[in-house]
């Protein structure tokens, strides 16, 4: 029998609210997110796999919330469940008060369109659009005007510093830049919520600063950031921490309590 | 040729085997990716096969018509190899004595005599068999003939006819409708035998020699010749037929040696003529089949092409999919010559499979062939052109179309894995692409330097030496071989650009400035010329993809097409996939495309051929040559208003590039067929101003011969050497030994009636005598008269002449019509093709799923509804096919333009250009229609991808 951590043992009495608002008053943010028992398995022919076991979870709006915890301990497939990517088997995600489990496929992703935005560690850009095109694309989906969608995306682009990059395709660009694109596609349409997985698992120490400079910098203006990482120092910078284990959350609360409570375990 | 591809694919098959037995990496790499995703192996192996089942196809088509007209040796001929003729009944003796004694290498001789006659059954509904036989012969003597009684189907037929008897050939007994017991009329000079049928004896050997044919008593030809003073009839065939040592099939090799042993004997008797039946036939039916053969096998080599063009693609895409793998593997240290075998094994698995299937597909594609050409050949009014097929797949060529098509996918993919094996670890390994070079590679410039220098050595030689390769694929290679060297000195766009600019203006037009080193082009002229066309608007649109893509992206701007503007961008960032899947469209729909404005374009021109060919007249009649009907006959017909008679005759001929004689038709003509207008005539001497003026020195001077554009021309395809006004050409008496040189006043436009070459009526009598005799009339109805209802009532009504009348322009619409049919047979052969560019972009759209399986599960993840992901696939199909389709109809519409408004490559039919558009937009339809559905099974995968799956999100 594995040995129970610290920080497991404080996660079974840890609260799952989100314990301080966002805009750094102290005070309760309003909730964007709301889940409640989420449960996930993935089945194959012969067995079954518990990814997450009733998972409770409020996140305010505005927050820069980290998620950690070690692999296969459910971090992205708690990722995907709360931002409507995958389905759940029980429970329920309501994002802004839209229950996303009540929602067929094409609302859901509608809704992820119109609220949402991604990063992921492989930046996952589309390799024939250039950067600027990549970037304008969920303005285009959720009916901007091109010429609109343009200039916005364009100004997304020179508020990531890739203002002089914008036409080149993403094999063009190197990693940290083609991130910044990825950011940039991310928030242009001002999502209610972004989703980050990793977003320097693939990047050098110089790049993943400038990364999390940037993911800092939206925040502080009010943009709500999920980003699950295996970095304490990204996460060290969240206001608050998620951790998980074995499908569950065994802790959460202040990123400095429980990075700082690791490091001195 | 299958025998150097094997040969060439030895090696290579030798490699495989090892790396199957020895390299266990190998093996297993190769193997394990065979059997990793089995629909998209299938779908692999399809596309690939279906190359070896067009080789294949082509043989059979090769085999079932050789087959079938050798096995005229055996049901028409039997123990016939040669006969020996003399054109004067009254030395018949004197021919039999001469061939009585025992020759060396012939096991028998055998007199017959052969009259042609009309047979009647009489009755109130009577039928009649205008062209048949009458044949005297002693059945005791023929059923020793060649010592093999069953091969002469006279095995079982009983004693020899006695008077008022006739045993009847089945040929005759089915157009007749008669069986024994029953009796028939017979007429020939202007005398008539009633008969009785005895029997009716199955068309094997003897039994279907001169078929429609009744064997009758001894005497019977000569009581009824007796009874006639008729001039211009020409005299029963007296001869003798002779069977050489070796059963049916074996006794041609001694032909010659026979023919020249007879030709001695016979010396001395005048106006004997020696044929190698046999050997002829056997000939005609090798030839015939190689020409099938040729023709099917380049029509289908298009197809090939595209066949090879998709395994590239395949072999490509699967490098792409693979790159970090491969990269990887060549890191922890697989060597670049393994991996070419991994590749090559893998590929060789997928290609002997293919060629597998293919040999057995090609069979059911070949047995198609035959059924739909059979028809085709029937359809015609001409019954000399009507053939039973039996279907023959001889194992050689199952072979043959295994080995070429299993040769071509393993080399087309050994090649492909050795360029694929060149990648970088790093870039492999991190999926980065490759960098595109500013400046050209040393090996670039050698090789360019290298393409220049063959292109030009092609070209000069080409053109001087009258070589069509050369001429029309040298300054191409030259022009794409100078792109290294010219981009460094000019943008690389523009370099290329022009360089495909220049191949396509070569490549149309080079018929027009060349014409005489491109006189007599054939099918494979047209496949170079197919490919380098579609290889030069293919290379000049992925040169320019991305100022296309610029204007189409500009179209597809709105938030609603962002479909369209995924559909448009991957075609064309990924240059080399979409070149070669265009290039498989492309080339294919050309063929088509210029196959579908010759059907429409010969249809079209049915009255103006029927104008130019009838002279003012209506009909053409043909009467029996032993009791031929007269002009004054005819024209006392209530239906007929006039009539002009042509002599007719088979002798032969030569000229300078024709050296050896052949037969052919000869017809000559009288002032009256000039009295109502003249045939057209597509060239003349310059010293005659106007048609009739030659045709009035044709008449006027026993020198002068007219003749077709196909004149001694055998089979399809345009003429191999081509008479000109001016040119000497040589005719022969063969019963005389005599012959005569003329010279050509002019060309016909066309021979729609096979008149073959036309002198004057003097010359004729003159020259063959008896041999000519007027057994054509062309005739022109009253005013008010339907004359094809004059053409039936004039058949019904003289039968005893053995007349066939028929309207001239239904014998052109008949004509047309074979044509038409043989030209959609060939459409439908290539459609073959069309099925290789269709799956291929379906494997193509298949594989594209699985490597954009992560950007599209960042497209689902970002809010891209899956209908949407949906229309992106199929839209790119679409795009791609229609691209291939307008790249294909274009270049076929221009170079057929061309080719009509410009060269004489049709010889000296005027046929004017219209564009085909209800079947070019069929074709289109149906393409795009045909891509869309294979498109869709992966385009609807595409869309169910879970973006959490597809990210590799999921933990």
């Amino acid at each position: 029998m594995r040995r129970r951590t610290a920080a497991r043992g404080a996660a079974e009495t840890a609260t799952t609210e989100a314990p301080a608002g966002g805009d750094g008053s102290g005070g309760p943010a309003a909730p964007i997110l709301v889940a409640r028992q989420v449960t996930k398995i993935y089945r194959t022919a012969t067995h079954e796999v518990p990814a997450l076991r009733a998972v409770d979870l409020t996140i305010g709006r505005g927050e820069l919330l980290a998620v950690m915890g070690p692999s296969g301990s459910g971090k992205t497939t708690l990722l995907n469940c709360l931002s409507g990517l995958d389905e759940i088997d029980s429970g329920s995600v309501t994002i802004d008060g839209a229950d996303l489990g009540a929602m067929s496929d094409a609302r859901r992703t509608a809704h992820r369109a119109r609220h949402m935005g991604f990063i992921f560690q492989s930046f996952n850009l589309i390799p024939v659009l250039s950067a600027v095109e990549n970037v304008e694309l969920p303005l285009l989906l959720t009916g901007a005007k091109p010429g609109v969608a343009r200039s916005r995306a364009e100004a997304m682009l020179e508020r990531v510093g890739l203002g002089e990059r914008q036409s080149h395709r993403p094999n063009e660009l190197s990693g940290g830049e083609q991130q910044r694109v990825a950011i940039a596609r991310a928030l242009v349409a001002e999502p209610a919520i972004v989703w980050a997985d990793e977003p320097t698992g693939n990047l050098d120490s110089q790049m993943a600063a400038t990364v999390v400079d940037l993911l800092q910098e939206v925040n502080r203006a009010g943009q709500t950031i999920v980003v699950v990482t295996h970095d304490p120092g990204i996460a060290g910078r969240a206001r608050r921490l998620v951790r998980m284990q074995d499908g569950r959350i065994v802790a959460d609360g202040t990123a400095l309590d429980l990075v700082g409570r690791d490091s001195h375990s | 040729m299958s025998r150097f591809l094997a040969v060439l694919a030895l090696p290579i098959l030798a490699l495989m085997a090892h790396d199957l037995v020895r390299r266990p990496t190998v093996r297993r790499l190769a193997l394990r990716n065979v059997a990793r995703r089995k629909g998209e192996a299938v779908l692999v192996v399809a596309g690939s096969m279906l190359g070896t089942a067009i080789i294949t196809a082509s043989f059979i088509v090769g085999d079932t018509l050789g087959s079938s007209i050798r096995d005229f040796a055996r049901t028409e001929l039997g123990p016939i190899d040669e006969i020996a003729r003399v054109d004067d009944p009254e030395r018949f003796p004197a021919l039999q004595q001469a061939l009585g004694e025992p020759i060396p290498g012939v096991d028998g001789t055998l007199p017959a005599l052969v009259a042609r006659a009309s047979v009647v059954k009489p009755g109130p509904s009577p039928r009649a068999e205008p062209g048949a036989s009458l044949i005297e012969m002693d059945f005791d003597a023929a059923r020793r003939f060649g010592d093999d009684p069953p091969t002469t189907g006279l095995a079982d037929a009983g004693a020899t006819p006695g008077p008022g008897e006739a045993v009847v050939g089945e040929a005759l007994a089915e157009e007749l409708g008669v069986g024994p017991g029953d009796t028939v009329d017979a007429f020939a000079y202007r005398s008539r035998r009633t008969l009785r049928v005895r029997a009716v004896l199955p068309e094997l050997g003897l039994a279907g020699f001169e078929k429609p044919a009744a064997f009758v008593a001894p005497g019977t030809v000569a009581a009824l010749v007796e009874g006639s003073a008729a001039p211009d009839t020409a005299p029963p065939d007296a001869m003798v037929l002779v069977s050489n040592d070796g059963g049916v099939y074996g006794g041609t090799a001694t032909s010659p040696a026979v023919r020249q042993e007879l030709e001695r004997r016979t010396r001395g008797i005048a106006g004997v003529e020696v044929q190698t039946v046999k050997r002829d036939l056997l000939d005609d039916a090798d030839s015939n089949a190689k020409e099938f053969t040729e023709l099917f096998g380049g029509i289908g080599a298009f197809s090939v092409i595209a066949g090879i063009l998709l395994l590239v693609n395949i072999f490509v895409m699967l490098a792409d999919e693979r790159k970090s793998e491969l990269g990887m593997l060549r890191a922890v240290g697989l060597k670049r010559n393994q991996l070419v075998r991994a590749f090559g094994l893998e590929g060789g698995v997928y290609g002997v499979l293919a060629c597998l299937v293919g040999a057995v597909a090609g069979i059911g594609v070949g047995r198609v062939v035959v059924v739909v050409a059979e028809n085709v050949f029937n359809a015609g009014e001409d019954e000399r052109f009507h053939i039973t097929l039996r279907f023959t797949a001889e194992a050689t060529s199952l072979l043959g179309g295994m080995v070429i098509g299993g040769v071509i996918a393993l080399l087309t993919v050994w090649a492909t894995s050795l360029r694929i094996s060149r990648l970088n670890v790093i870039r492999a390994i991190r999926d980065i692409p490759e960098p595109l070079l500013s400046r050209p590679r040393r090996r670039g410039l050698v090789l360019g330097a290298a393409g220049m220098l063959a292109g030009g050595f092609l070209a000069v030689t080409g053109i001087s030496g009258r070589s069509w390769f050369g001429a029309l694929a040298g300054p191409p290679l030259a022009a794409l071989s100078a792109v290294p060297l010219l981009r460094r000195l000019l943008p690389g766009r523009l370099v290329v650009s022009a360089a495909c600019i220049f191949s396509l203006v070569w490549g149309i037009a080079c018929f027009d400035l060349l014409e005489e080193v491109f006189e007599g082009s054939d099918i494979p002229t047209f496949v170079v010329q197919g490919v380098i066309l579609v290889a030069a608007a293919v290379t000049l649109g992925a040169a320019n993809a991305d100022a296309i893509g610029r204007v189409l992206t500009r179209f597809a701007g709105s938030g609603r097409s962002l479909a369209a503007r995924l559909a448009f961008a991957y075609p064309m960032a990924r240059r080399f996939r979409t070149s070669m899947l265009l290039g498989m469209y492309a080339l294919v729909i050309f063929v088509l495309t210029f196959l579908a404005v010759f059907t429409e374009l010969f249809n079209a021109q049915a009255p103006r051929f029927t104008e130019e060919t009838r002279a003012g007249y209506d009909l053409v009649v043909d009467s029996n040559p032993a009791n031929p009907v007269t002009a004054e006959v005819l024209e006392a017909q209530p239906e007929v208003s006039a009539a002009a008679p042509l002599l007719r005759a088979f002798p032969e001929f030569s000229f300078e590039a024709h050296p050896t004689p052949d037969n052919w038709e000869l017809s000559a003509f009288d002032e009256r067929l000039l009295a109502r207008g003249v045939p057209a005539l597509g060239d003349r001497q310059a010293r005659f101003g106007r048609d009739v003026d030659a045709w009035r020195a044709v008449l006027a001077d026993p020198q002068l011969v007219v003749v077709s554009d196909f004149f001694l021309e055998e089979g399809g395809g345009p003429p191999s050497a081509r008479l000109h006004p001016g040119d000497p050409v040589t005719i022969h008496n063969p019963s005389t030994g005599e012959q005569r040189q003329l010279t050509v006043a002019a060309i016909t436009s066309s021979d729609w009636l096979l008149n073959g070459a036309m002198v004057g009526a003097p010359f004729a009598r003159q020259f063959l005598g008896a041999e000519a005799v007027p057994t054509r009339h062309y005739a022109a109805v009253e005013r008010g008269v339907d004359p094809e209802e004059a053409a039936s009532a004039l058949t019904g009504r003289l039968v005893e002449n053995g007349v066939k009348a028929d309207s001239i322009a239904e014998l052109i619409r008949g004509g047309l019509s074979q044509q038409e049919g043989f030209l959609r047979l060939m459409q439908g052969y290539l459609a073959l093709g069309l099925l290789v560019g269709i799956a291929g972009l379906g494997v193509v759209m298949v594989r594209a799923v699985r490597e954009r399986r992560q950007q599209i599960g960042m497209l689902r993840a970002i809010g891209f509804p899956s209908r949407l992901v949906r229309s992106a696939f199929l839209l790119e199909a679409g795009f791609v096919a229609v691209q291939g389709i307008v790249i294909g109809i274009v270049l076929a519409l221009v170079t057929s333009y061309q080719l009509l408004a410009n060269s004489d490559t049709f010889g000296e039919q005027q046929l004017d250009f219209n564009v085909p558009w209800v079947p070019l937009a069929v074709l289109l339809a149906a393409a795009l229609a045909a891509s869309m559905a294979a498109t869709a099974a992966p385009a609807s995968q595409a869309s169910r991808i879970r973006p959490a799956v597809a990210l590799r999100i999921a933990e």
